[in-house]
């Protein structure tokens, strides 16, 4: 369980770096996604601003219809050249980290084991239609399907946890 | 073009800010159900709140809008509830969801940058495989 200690211990961190609460960054993230998605052509579809899942997948099928020549399902949005969020995201966390002092090579769990929730995980995302974060920004924009959605994460991560809890207390 | 930069800028102030504020959109709920811990919960609600304040506000600038979105079959509300559900449950397992393990694999933790690796295998083995077979087995 030390992961998920370290992952829930509060920003307290002693070493330097911009100190930001996850209520900044949840206001910013909604802001960006809404702009980048109403503003700056994210979109079709509707409320496709933001999306680990989608943009990933926009990005990794695209390059591989490219390199490939095969007819992979991409969103409308990156029919002429994918959408970068999940390059952006990993650049932006690289450079934090760097700067703060709080990059380290880390090995908590076997890779082989979180290789296959990385694929669980994104097969589920593309049948609901949104990662976390687009399940609930769907849901914002007030479509029935993306509360739907919000709402059966919600209770999957509700089981989740009692039953780490459960396996923890054994 | 537009999308593309749009993308990548927005991904970087996020996943700055994501790095700074350790955000997780599935941490929230486990964080207070675990330990009444509500700052990733905060975080949560936030983005959820801000959105919904946004979308209207943004359309009334001149911005693009959104919707009106259609009721959805049982076909279509059903898969979303199995593919939700699945989301909620294994980011829990994982330690975090989608962006979390992102900003993790980026900071060093080697098993978040294979979770990556399984994520964008995951896109293909969807759309070469899983998909068609849904299609061929759905009514």
């Amino acid at each position: 369980m030390a992961t998920v200690v370290d992952s829930i211990a509060p920003v307290r961190s002693r070493r330097t770096g911009v100190r930001v609460t996850a209520t900044v960054t949840g206001i910013v993230g909604a802001l960006l996604a809404v702009i980048a998605g109403s503003l700056f052509d994210v979109r079709p579809p509707d409320a496709y601003g933001l999306c680990m899942a989608c943009h990933a997948r926009d990005l990794v099928d695209w390059t591989v219809n490219a390199a490939a020549g095969t007819r992979l399902t991409v969103a409308p949005a990156s029919l002429v050249f994918p959408v970068l969020t999940p390059i952006g995201v990993l650049l932006g966390a690289l450079l934090a980290a760097r700067t703060s002092g709080e990059f380290r090579w880390q090995h908590p769990e076997h890779p082989l084991k979180t290789f296959l929730y990385g694929v669980v995980v994104m097969n589920c995302a593309l049948l609901a239609g949104g990662c976390s974060i687009r399940l609930l920004l769907r849901t914002a924009a007030g479509e029935t399907l993306g509360l739907i959605g919000f709402g059966a994460l919600a209770a999957g991560v509700i089981v989740a946890t009692q039953w780490l809890r459960w396996r923890a207390a054994r | 073009m537009t999308a593309a930069v749009a993308t990548l800028v927005a991904g970087v102030v996020l996943g700055y800010l994501g790095q700074r504020s350790r955000m997780c959109f599935v941490g929230g709920i486990r964080d207070f159900m675990l330990v009444r811990d509500g700052y990733l919960l905060r975080g949560l609600a936030a983005f959820g709140l801000t959105a919904w304040l946004a979308f209207p506000l943004v359309a009334a600038i001149g911005g693009a809008g959104v919707g009106p979105f259609g009721t959805p079959d049982v076909v279509t509300a059903a898969l979303a509830v199995l593919g939700g559900f699945g989301v909620g449950y294994v980011s829990t397992l994982a330690n975090g969801c989608p962006f979390r393990q992102h900003v993790l694999a980026a900071q060093g933790v080697v098993s978040s940058a294979a979770y990556l690796a399984g994520f964008f295998a995951g896109a293909v083995v969807f759309h070469l495989w899983a998909a068609p077979l849904l299609l061929r087995l759905l009514p």
